[in-house]
C-alpha cells in the first residue's frame, strides 16, 4: 500500500511536472546600466500552453480575452508592438532582444491569419484590428486598406506551423505612426499577465515610469513552438516591456519633479579651473556611472516574485561588472555567471526586493554589443509639391558584409517614383540592390509597400534615396491637426532573425487654410460670379447705341405681332403638310 | 444692362480717352497716402496671439541659481576662445556640448562670391527629445560673430549652458538643435540648405546628423559683457519673408509681460508709439523688407518656412545674462507646445511698434495702387494706339452729322448701323515695339549678370562705368531707332504700352510676395508714366531727362549708399554675396524689371515720331 501511494504520488507529481511544462510560465527582468547615465529594464514575460487545451478553450496562463480573439479570428501567429522614443544605437550599442521585440513608433501590428482567399484573410484582418483596438484601447481600429500591407520579404512565420496550415496562411502588416502610446494601453497589457502587476517584476511597471522613458517598447507575440517535434505543440505567448530610464530623471521625487537649479553647495565644479571661485564654476560632466537603487528608479521596490513561476528562477538579472558592488535586500541569492558582466537572484518568495548600486569609482564597463547597421532616415527637400526620402545605412562591422531587407510602408499620398530611387555606396552609384519588391499605390485604397534587399560590405555606408510627389487631400481628409503633418511609418530592416526600426517622419502636405475657408470661398464666389457675369453679357449680348436701337413705338409693336403670327402659322402648315404626306 | 451698352460707346467717348492719366496719378497719389494712413490707430490693429497653443508667459521659468554659476565658467571658457581658429573653438565646443550628454557633428562649407570665398565650419548639438521620435525640432542658433562682426561673446556662453539645463528637462516634445555658426552670413545658409539637402555646391557638406522638420529658430546676438536694458528683435528674412507674427507676439509677449523687459525693431531704440514713430518704424521695416538681404542668421531660416527671429540684447540696464536665458527659455516652452507648423497668425505684415502691425489686407491696396497706375496707362495707350486719327473732335454719336461715315455691322440676323469711327481699329504695328520691349528687357541680364561674377575689387569701377555708359546709351539707342527705323507715333505708344504692361504686371505680382520691393520701385518708376517724345522742346528734355537719370537704379544706388555712409564696394559685394548664397532675388528686381522699364522711358523721352500723314492708315 505505501508502495502504491509512493507510486501514486510520483505519477501525480510528474503528471504536474508535465502540466506544469506544457503550461508554464517565466518572468525576468534584466537591467543593464547604458551610457551616459540611463538604465535598460527589459521585463520579459512568458508563457506556454498546450495546442489541445488552447483550442477546448481550456486557458491558464494564456490569456483568455486574446485567446478567444485570435480563434474567432483564425490568427495562427501575432505580433503587436507599442513603441515610444528613440533608440540611441550609438550610445547603448544593439538593441534588446535584437530588435525582435520592438516596433516603429506608434503601434504596429502583424499577424498570420489562415484563410483561403486573399479577401476572406482581409475580413478577418478587419475584424482582428477591431477586437484587438477594443482590447488594447489603441486607434487600432483605423488599420484600413490604406495602411494594410503584405510584406513578401521582411516577415517570415515560425518555423513551427503545420504544413497545412502554412498552405493558407495570409502575412498582413498595419502600423499607425501617429498613435500616442500610454498608460491606457499599459493597463489592458498587465491584465494580460498572471500576475497583473501585484507580484513578481510587473509589480515595478508603474505607468508614471514607463511613460518617461526615453524609449520603450511593449510587445506581445503568440505563436506555434513544437519542441518535440510536429506531434506535441504548444502556443507561445512572450510578453515584453524594454525601456531605457534616464537614472537622473527618475531619481527626482515624484511630488517635485522640476529640475530646479541645484543649491550652490551640490553644484560640482573642475577646481582646477583657474577662474573656479564662489560665484563661477565650471560644471563637470553629467555622463557619470550613478548610483541608483529600485526604489528610486521604480518608485518603490519590488513585490516579492510571481508565485506562478518555478522554483529555482532568477526573475531578476543585471548586467554590471562583477567587481560592480551590488547590494540586495535579504533572503535573495546571487547566481554570478562565467562571462564576469552578469549576475542574476534568486528571491525570497513574499519578501520585498531591493537593488542598491552605490557610487563606485570603476573604469570597466559591462561590454557593448555592436549593432548591425546603423539606419538613419529623413526627408531631403522643401516646399509643398516634391520631397525626397534619404536613408542613411552604415556597416560598421570592418570584417563582414551584411544582408538585410529594407521595407517602406508608405501612404497613397506619398507618391514615390520609383525611378529616382538611388543606392549610393560611400558617395559613388554602387550595385547594392539585390532585390526589389514594389507594390504601387492606388489612390485612397493602398499605399506604396516597397521592399529592398541589399547587401553592404563591410566598413560602407549606402545611402539610398527617392522622391516623391505629395498629392493634394480632399478637404474632408485632413485630420483636426492638418497644419502638424502626417506621420510616415519607420521603414523596417531585417537582417535574418535581427531587425532595425528608423524614426518615423513628419510629412507636411499642403494644407488649405481651414481658419477661414467661409471668408474666402465667399469672396471668390463673389469675384467669380461678377467676372462671369461681365464675361456672359459681353458674349451674348449684342451692344448697339440708344439710338440705334430698334423703336418701341406702335408700329413696330404692330409690325413684331405680324412677323411672330405669320411664323406661327407658316409652322401650323407645315405641320398640316406633314399630316398630309403621312 | 444699357448702362454697359451704353459703356461701349462711352469706350469711344474722348472725354472718356482723356481721364486714364489723370487715373493713373490719381492712384500714385492715394497709394502713398494710404501707406501714410497705415500707422494711425483706426487703420492699424494691436497685435494678438492667434494660436492658442503657444500659451507664451504661461510657465514659471527657473533658469537662475546656481546655473548662473555654471554660465560664468562658460563665459570664461568662450572669452578664452577669441581669436582662436575655427576649428579650434570647434574643438572646444565639441567638449562642452558632448559633456552634457548631446550628439555633437561638424558641417564644412566653402561659399564663392564677387572673387571671395567664405568658408568655415558649423557645429551643433541635438538634444534628442526624452520621449520623442525625431519628427520635429526647434534651433537655438547662436553664432560665433554677429552681422557687425562682433564677437557673441556670452550669447554662445549663453547657448553652451542652456543646453546644459535644458538637458534636464524631461518635457520636450521636439528636438533641441543647438547651433553655433562661425559667421552670420554664409554658416547658418550652408546649415539650412544642407539641412534640406539643397545645398548648391559639394564644398558644403552634408549633415552627418539630423532630427525632424524645423518648426522655429531662435537666435542669440549677445556680444557684450554688461547687463542689458532692453531686447531688440529682428525679424526680417531673405527676400522680405517674415516669420509667422506669432513667433514675433510670443517673444513681445515674454520679454514684456512676463520679464519685464522692454522690446524695440527695427533699431528704433526709444519708441514714444506716437504717429511719426509709427511711420518711421514702418517705412524702415519697408526699407529692410524691400532689401531682401538678411539681417541676421535667422533670416536664412525663412525662405524654408521655417519661422525665425534674431534676438539681440541692447543698452546698459539691469537686466542680466540669465534674464536673457530665461526669455529664450520660456520661448522655447512655448514652441515645444506647438501642435502643429506656426500658421495661425499672419505671414504678411508691417510693424510699426512691438504691439502694433497693419495685415496685408489693408495695406496690400497701396502698392497695388502703385503698380495699377502702370496698367492702366498701358490700357490706355494700346487703346489710343488703336484709335483711327480723326479730324473731329466733337461728340461723333449724334446721327446727324452726315460727315461721319456709316458702317452696316451684320451679326446673326440682326443688322445695326454705327458710325465707323466706333468700330474703326487703326492697324497696330506691333514688331518694332515688341523688338525694343523685348530687347530691354534681355538686355537687363547684362548688369545682373556683370555684377553677379565681377570680383570685389572691380566692382566699384564696374559701377561706375556702367553708371556714365547708363545715361548715355538711351541717347544712342534712341537716336538709331529714329535713324534705322523711323517709329511712328503709335509705335511710340506701342512702345510705352508694353512697357508699363510688364513693369505693372511684374509689380502687381511681386506686391503679393514684397510688398515693399514693389511699392519702392513702383514708386521710383511712377514718373515714366508719363514720359512721352518731345520732339521740337529740347529744355523740357533736358530738364526731364535730368530728372529721369536721377530716378535711374543706378542713381538711386548711389544715392543711397551716401545716404546711408556706407561703401559702394561693399554694398555691390553685399547684393551679389546675396545673390549667389542667399538666393536674394532684388538685383533680378531691379535690372530685369526696374531698369528695362526705365530705360524704355529714357529712349522715349529722346524720341521723336516720324511725320504719320503719309503712313497712317485707317482699315476697316
Amino acid at each position: 500500500m505505501p508502495e502504491l501511494i509512493k507510486y501514486l504520488l510520483l505519477l501525480v507529481c510528474l503528471g504536474f511536472g508535465i502540466v506544469s511544462a506544457s503550461s508554464d510560465y517565466s518572468e525576468q527582468l534584466l537591467l543593464r546600466p547604458l551610457h551616459p547615465s540611463s538604465l535598460l529594464a527589459s521585463f520579459n514575460f512568458q508563457s506556454n500552453a498546450s495546442w489541445e487545451s488552447f483550442e477546448q478553450q481550456n486557458f491558464r496562463y494564456f490569456p483568455r480575452s486574446l485567446g478567444q480573439i485570435l480563434q474567432f479570428a483564425n490568427t495562427r501567429e501575432l505580433h503587436l508592438r507599442f513603441s515610444l522614443g528613440r533608440w540611441d544605437a550609438e550610445n547603448w550599442g544593439a538593441r534588446p532582444w535584437g530588435g525582435a521585440r520592438e516596433g516603429g513608433t506608434g503601434v504596429e501590428l502583424w499577424a498570420w491569419v489562415e484563410a483561403d482567399t486573399d479577401e476572406e484573410a482581409d475580413g478577418r484582418w478587419l475584424t482582428l484590428t477591431n477586437a484587438l483596438s477594443g482590447l488594447f484601447c489603441a486607434s487600432l481600429n483605423f488599420i484600413d486598406s490604406t495602411r494594410t500591407t503584405r510584406p513578401v520579404m521582411s516577415f517570415q512565420p515560425s518555423n513551427d506551423h503545420s504544413n497545412a496550415t502554412l498552405a493558407n496562411l495570409h502575412l498582413l502588416h498595419g502600423t499607425l505612426p501617429r498613435e500616442v502610446v500610454c498608460t491606457e494601453n499599459l493597463t489592458p497589457f498587465l491584465k494580460l499577465l498572471p500576475c497583473k502587476g501585484k507580484a513578481g517584476i510587473s509589480s515595478l511597471l508603474d505607468g508614471h515610469k514607463l511613460f518617461d522613458a526615453s524609449w520603450q517598447s511593449m510587445s506581445i507575440d503568440v505563436r506555434p513552438i513544437c519542441p518535440e517535434g510536429p506531434g506535441d505543440c504548444q502556443i507561445q505567448i512572450t510578453q515584453t516591456i524594454d525601456m531605457v530610464l534616464d537614472i537622473q530623471r527618475s531619481k527626482r521625487p515624484r511630488d517635485n519633479p522640476i529640475p530646479r537649479p541645484v543649491p550652490e553647495h551640490e553644484l560640482r565644479c573642475d577646481t582646477t579651473k583657474p577662474y573656479h571661485s564662489g560665484d563661477t564654476c565650471y560644471p563637470l560632466d553629467i555622463a557619470q556611472d550613478e548610483n541608483w537603487s529600485m526604489t528610486e528608479i521604480f518608485g518603490h521596490a519590488m513585490k516579492g516574485s510571481c508565485p506562478l513561476t518555478d522554483e529555482g528562477a532568477t526573475p531578476v538579472c543585471i548586467n554590471v561588472p562583477h567587481a560592480r558592488n551590488v547590494f540586495t535586500s535579504g533572503g535573495a541569492v546571487e547566481h554570478k555567471d562565467e562571462s564576469g558582466f552578469m549576475r542574476c537572484f534568486e528571491l525570497a518568495a513574499e519578501q520585498d526586493f531591493e537593488i542598491v548600486l552605490p557610487s563606485q569609482d570603476l573604469p570597466e564597463r559591462a561590454p557593448l554589443e555592436q549593432p548591425l547597421l546603423y539606419a538613419e532616415r529623413s526627408f531631403t527637400g522643401y516646399g509643398q509639391e516634391r520631397g525626397g526620402v534619404e536613408a542613411i545605412l552604415t556597416n560598421p562591422s570592418t570584417t563582414e558584409a551584411v544582408d538585410f531587407v529594407y521595407m517602406e510602408s508608405l501612404p497613397w499620398f506619398m507618391k514615390v517614383y520609383l525611378h529616382t530611387l538611388k543606392a549610393k555606396i560611400n558617395g559613388v552609384d554602387g550595385d547594392v540592390i539585390q532585390e526589389m519588391y514594389y507594390r504601387p499605390a492606388q489612390d485612397r485604397k493602398r499605399g506604396t509597400q516597397l521592399e529592398v534587399r541589399m547587401r553592404i560590405p563591410q566598413n560602407s555606408t549606402v545611402v539610398l534615396s527617392y522622391d516623391f510627389e505629395k498629392a493634394i487631400l480632399r478637404y474632408t481628409e485632413y485630420p483636426p491637426d492638418a497644419n502638424r503633418g502626417f506621420d510616415i511609418a519607420a521603414a523596417v530592416i531585417t537582417i535574418g532573425n535581427v531587425s532595425i526600426r528608423t524614426t518615423s517622419l513628419l510629412l507636411s502636405l499642403p494644407t488649405p487654410d481651414f481658419s477661414m475657408p467661409y471668408n474666402v470661398i465667399i469672396l471668390t464666389s463673389t469675384v467669380m460670379a461678377l467676372a462671369f457675369g461681365m464675361v456672359f453679357n459681353l458674349l451674348v449680348r449684342r451692344f448697339v447705341g440708344a439710338d440705334e436701337a430698334e423703336q418701341w413705338d406702335i408700329r413696330a409693336i404692330r409690325l413684331r405681332l405680324l412677323a411672330q403670327l405669320k411664323t406661327i402659322l407658316r409652322r401650323f402648315k407645315k405641320e398640316q403638310k406633314v399630316a398630309k404626306t403621312e | 444692362m444699357a448702362l454697359l451698352s451704353s459703356g461701349v460707346l462711352l469706350k469711344r467717348d474722348p472725354r472718356l480717352l482723356k481721364l486714364p492719366p489723370y487715373l493713373s496719378f490719381l492712384c500714385i497719389a492715394v497709394g502713398i497716402a494710404w501707406l501714410l494712413l497705415l500707422p494711425l490707430n483706426d487703420y492699424s490693429r494691436r497685435t494678438y496671439i492667434s494660436e492658442n497653443a503657444l500659451l507664451p508667459g504661461q510657465v514659471h521659468t527657473y533658469f537662475a541659481g546656481s546655473d548662473q554659476h555654471v554660465f560664468r565658467g562658460f563665459k570664461h571658457e568662450v572669452d578664452a576662445l577669441e581669436g582662436k581658429s575655427n576649428t579650434e573653438v570647434n574643438d572646444k565646443l565639441e567638449e562642452f556640448f558632448k559633456a552634457a550628454g548631446l550628439k555633437v557633428a561638424r558641417q564644412k562649407f566653402e561659399y564663392k562670391s564677387a572673387g571671395e570665398v567664405y568658408q568655415g565650419e558649423n557645429i551643433y548639438a541635438i538634444l534628442h527629445a526624452p520621449r520623442g521620435d525625431a519628427t520635429e525640432a526647434i534651433v537655438l542658433v547662436g553664432a560665433w560673430k554677429n552681422v557687425e562682426e562682433e564677437f557673441n561673446r556670452s550669447g554662445v556662453a549663453l547657448v553652451l549652458t542652456l543646453a546644459r539645463y535644458f538637458k534636464r528637462w524631461s518635457l520636450w516634445s521636439k528636438d533641441i538643435i543647438f547651433l553655433v555658426t562661425p559667421d552670420s552670413r554664409a554658416g547658418p545658409q550652408a546649415w539650412v540648405d544642407a539641412y534640406h539637402d539643397t545645398q548648391s555646391s559639394p564644398a558644403i557638406q552634408p549633415l552627418p546628423l539630423k532630427s525632424g522638420a524645423l518648426q522655429g529658430a531662435v537666435v542669440i546676438d549677445y556680444p557684450f559683457n554688461h547687463r542689458f536694458e532692453s531686447l531688440h528683435i529682428v525679424y526680417d528674412g531673405i527676400n522680405g519673408q517674415l516669420p509667422n507674427l506669432d513667433l514675433f507676439n510670443t517673444v513681445v509677449s515674454i520679454a514684456s509681460g512676463q520679464m519685464g523687459i522692454g522690446v524695440t525693431l527695427q533699431r528704433m531704440w526709444n519708441h514714444k508709439d506716437d504717429y511719426k514713430e509709427r511711420l518711421q518704424t514702418m517705412l524702415r521695416g519697408m526699407l529692410k523688407q524691400g532689401l531682401g538681404h538678411a539681417s541676421g542668421p535667422h533670416s536664412s531660416f525663412i525662405p524654408y518656412h521655417v519661422d525665425a527671429i534674431t534676438l539681440q540684447p541692447y543698452g546698459e540696464g539691469w537686466q542680466d545674462e540669465m534674464a536673457m536665458g530665461r526669455v529664450i527659455e520660456s520661448t522655447f516652452r512655448s514652441l515645444n507646445n506647438l501642435l502643429e507648423h506656426l500658421h495661425q497668425s499672419f505671414f504678411f505684415y508691417l510693424l510699426m511698434h512691438s504691439g502694433r502691425f497693419v495685415s496685408i489686407g489693408t495695406y496690400l491696396p497701396s502698392a497695388m495702387l502703385v503698380a495699377i497706375n502702370f496698367t492702366i496707362m498701358a490700357i490706355y495707350l494700346w487703346v489710343k494706339s488703336g484709335t483711327p486719327i480723326s479730324k473731329s473732335t466733337k461728340v461723333a454719336s449724334t446721327m446727324g452729322e452726315k460727315s461721319t461715315p456709316l458702317e452696316l455691322v451684320k451679326e446673326g440676323d440682326a443688322i445695326a448701323i454705327l458710325p465707323e469711327e466706333i468700330t474703326g481699329v487703326r492697324e497696330r504695328e506691333l514688331f518694332l515695339p515688341l523688338a525694343v520691349v523685348a530687347g530691354t528687357q534681355f538686355l537687363g541680364v547684362l548688369p545682373l549678370y556683370i555684377f553677379n561674377h565681377t570680383t570685389h575689387s572691380m566692382l566699384s569701377i564696374v559701377f561706375g562705368i556702367f553708371t556714365i555708359l547708363n545715361t548715355v546709351l538711351p541717347y544712342f539707342i534712341s537716336k538709331s531707332i529714329i535713324e534705322y527705323f523711323g517709329p511712328t507715333t503709335q509705335q511710340y505708344q506701342l512702345i510705352k504700352s508694353f512697357s508699363l504692361l510688364l513693369l505693372g504686371m511684374f509689380l502687381s505680382s511681386l506686391a503679393t510676395l514684397n510688398f515693399s520691393l514693389a511699392f519702392l520701385v513702383g514708386l521710383f518708376a511712377a514718373p515714366l508714366t508719363y514720359i512721352q517724345p518731345l520732339p521740337g522742346r529740347p529744355i523740357l528734355v533736358t530738364v526731364l531727362s535730368l530728372l529721369i537719370n536721377v530716378l535711374a537704379p543706378t542713381a538711386v544706388i548711389l544715392a543711397g549708399v551716401f545716404a546711408w555712409e556706407l561703401n559702394l564696394g561693399e554694398v555691390l559685394k553685399e547684393a551679389a554675396f546675396g545673390w549667389d548664397i542667399w538666393g536674394m532675388n532684388t538685383q533680378v528686381v531691379v535690372w530685369c524689371v526696374w531698369w528695362p522699364a526705365w530705360l524704355v522711358g529714357n529712349i522715349l523721352l529722346y524720341g521723336k515720331a516720324r511725320d504719320e500723314s503719309s503712313a497712317t492708315k485707317a482699315v476697316k
